[in-house]
């Protein structure tokens, strides 16, 4: 699996993507830059560990993987059809979603270990929504992750129920009481199931993810200019939708109050927009191989991006923004069990691919 | 690929029975009067009113759980995929539902508790149904009388239609089984996850899968696990929903299990000999019968009735006349004693 890049381990790292903020948006964030960069001080402080973002992500994708590996029923036939699954499910890529899922879980205070069933089954419905959107009558990409797509390898059709098992796989593996550790909350754990997975179905239907993408859809192919609230419609509900339902029922399962879940429902939200901002300002500024995917496809098909209709300066205080507006909601939590979700909002912001 | 290695762990075992049927014996399927027998054998029982009955009550419930909100193309897609088309030809039977809810209703449980997973099966099936109709499969241009999803709403509106029927399934039901009284969260999570493996890599996609690997032209096993795998795990599942909603102790669940997955196939299996024999509608399944021969396919539907009415006989001393309807299906599957497209209105 690639090496992650080197996050936010040091604020230098920050000034690539954020140059000079307006007056205006150095005073709206500033005080939320001193209250965090206060929470990162105190896991900093002599008494605690300090936190390791990049050895925190990197054990959590090794336990992923292991997860994914393990849920796919490899020795059954068809043999096929799971090697299509497995090619597409363990291909590598960053793992933020379980990563969210998990961290989520431990501030809601539960164990970990007890988020790695969902957290499983949302790189799984992430990864079927790749396959399905890579499809020649959907965006008709050749390369994913720097590799060849599911279809282009093994056929439309293989890839089209390759997606459909994932999906199926994701709701049975996540219902599944067997996958679960022994030591879940033995009278609750049932119902945050039932309602974590309400939680997941939601959010990927007709009014969540594949709203998203019906809407890009509809947009694609359309001369007409696309207005903001559009483009934010589109990534609230391709991408943040997905990252919402990670930190919520990472936070369900996990046993938090329902106020905790809100105001984690509200730092995914922001950072689901942040993700897809980012993205859009990465196709401008990077090159294919620095992105393992096609850079510049956003301008060579017209698409409309933040970069296209706020600009790139406006994007990156938009970005900035909206990672205040997430930390913002971490601040009444324990701050070392929300180091990592944290970490992970300035990692979505600052990533390089 | 050997694909013959492919079967090997699926089971429905088909009992080699000698084979004795010859078409002459199998004059039900053409034969309205035996139907006509059937019915006054157990005159308690009026299948075609129960199932016409459900019917109206899976189709409101399908109804109401698909408003049309924004964005409407997709939520009209999904509709186009879910309800049939109007006149005789468009209609849907809606068996796994009517399943369902019998066996629920087998084990003394309200109607209730089976309705919400009776329609999720028909999304699950409708989603299988517009990937399965897709250009790059089946490349079916019609579904049910009218234009496939594709064909109405294009190929990228239908892989998302499929694709939010999936979640609505689940959708509905958690947020319609009345639980945790009387259905415990546990036992709803048991039927999800039965939900979800029915359909997954191991079930139904498994069979089209199989069947798309051209599997149904080699021989009669091969064509038995297409057929397991498309239908008999979609019946299984239907008839294991109704009884863990039902309250079903373990060898409760696994005879409906067995009943189920038998009694789907029969039901395929039949469908293929009436349209082979030009009694039913066309269909595109002929190579099953090329590989089994109609002798043959004729004495595995002999097999299959009655290994799905010794399941059924399990219940009858326990439940009485609440297995009636269990051995109606029987008998309906083998000889369609009635048309049901004139009683599947449209809500």
């Amino acid at each position: 699996m690639a090496a992650f890049q080197p996050l936010v381990a040091s604020r230098a790292h920050l000034s690539p993507l954020l140059p000079a903020p307006a007056a205006a948006a150095v005073a709206a964030t500033s005080f939320h830059r001193r209250r965090f960069s206060a929470i990162v001080a105190a896991a900093a402080a002599p008494t605690v560990t300090e936190f390791d973002f990049k050895a925190y992500m990197g054990e959590r994708a090794v336990a992923v993987n292991q997860a994914l590996d393990a849920a796919i029923p490899a020795g059954e036939p068809p043999a096929a059809l799971h090697d299509a699954m497995r090619y597409a499910l363990l291909a590598g890529g960053k793992r933020v979603r379980p990563a969210l899922c998990l961290a989520a879980c431990g501030v809601a205070g539960g164990r970990e270990a007890w988020a790695m069933p969902p957290a499983a089954a949302l790189e799984m419905v992430h990864t079927m929504s790749l396959v399905h959107d890579d499809l020649p009558c959907m965006d008709d990409d050749d390369l994913r992750r720097g590799k060849p797509t599911c279809h282009v390898v093994y056929g439309e059709p293989i890839a089209v129920l390759a997606g459909d098992a994932l999906l199926s796989l994701a709701f049975k593996h996540m219902a599944d009481v067997s996958s679960y550790p022994a030591d879940v909350d033995a009278d609750r754990h049932a119902a945050r199931v039932v309602r974590a997975v309400g939680e997941l179905a939601r959010c990927i239907g007709s009014e969540g993810l594949v709203a998203g993408q019906v809407v890009d859809l509809e947009m694609t192919g359309s001369t007409e200019a696309v207005p903001l609230e559009r483009l934010e419609y589109i990534h609230l509900h391709k991408t943040a939708a997905l990252l919402e339902a990670s930190v919520v029922i990472g936070a369900i399962i996990g046993g938090g109050s329902d106020d905790q879940i809100e105001r984690l429902r509200k730092y995914a939200r922001s950072i689901g927009l942040l993700f897809q901002v980012v993205d859009d300002i990465l196709d401008v500024t990077k090159s294919s191989e620095e992105l393992g995917k096609t850079a510049g496809k956003d301008l060579a098909s017209d698409k409309t991006t933040y970069p296209k209709l706020l600009g790139l300066e406006k994007s990156r205080e938009f970005a900035e923004k909206l990672l205040s507006d997430a930390k913002e909601q971490l601040a009444d939590f324990d701050k070392e069990k929300a180091a990592p979700l944290l970490y992970l909002a300035n990692y979505i912001a600052y990533r390089q691919n | 690929m050997a694909l013959s290695s492919l079967f090997a762990t699926f089971p429905l075992p088909v009992p080699k029975m000698p084979d004795t049927s010859k078409s002459s014996r199998f004059l039900p399927i053409r034969a309205s009067a035996a139907a006509a027998a059937a019915a006054t054998a157990s005159p308690s029982f009026d299948l075609r009113r129960y199932w016409t009955s459900l019917i109206s009550e899976v189709e409101g419930e399908l109804d109401a759980a698909m408003p049309i909100r924004p964005p409407e193309s997709i939520h009209n897609a999904m509709r186009h995929a879910v309800f049939p088309g109007a006149g005789k030809e468009g209609s849907a039977k809606r068996a796994p539902p009517v399943l369902c809810v019998a066996a629920c209703e087998l084990l003394g449980a309200p109607r209730a508790a089976a309705l919400p997973t009776a329609a999720a099966l028909e999304m699950l099936h409708a989603a299988s149904l517009v990937h399965d109709d897709l250009p790059c499969f089946d490349a079916a241009p019609t579904r049910r009388g009218r234009p496939s999803t594709h064909a109405a709403y294009g190929t990228d509106m239908a892989v998302l239609a499929g694709d939010a029927l999936f979640p609505l399934a689940y959708t509905h039901v958690i947020a319609h089984t009345p639980s945790p009284d009387p259905v415990p969260h546990a036992v709803l999570l048991r039927v999800l996850a039965e939900l979800a493996r029915t359909v997954g890599s191991t079930g139904m996609a498994a069979g089209q899968f199989l069947d798309l690997a051209g599997a149904t032209a080699l021989g009669e096993a091969e064509v038995m696990q297409v057929l397991t795998k498309k239908f008999g795990e979609m019946a299984e599942c239907s008839a294991a929903c109704g009884a863990m909603l039902g309250g079903a102790g373990p060898d409760e669940e696994a005879a409906l299990r067995r009943y189920g997955r038998t009694i789907g196939v029969l039901y395929e299996l039949v469908d293929d000999i009436r349209s082979a024999s030009g009694n039913g509608k066309m269909r595109s399944n002929a190579s099953v019968l090329r590989a089994l021969g109609m002798d043959r396919a004729l004495g595995i539907v002999e097999e299959l009735k009655a290994q799905a009415k010794t399941e059924a006989e399990r219940f009858g001393d326990k439940y009485g006349d609440r297995v009636l309807p269990l051995y109606s299906f029987v008998d309906y599957a083998v000889e369609r004693g009635f048309e049901l497209q004139d009683a599947a209105a449209r809500p």
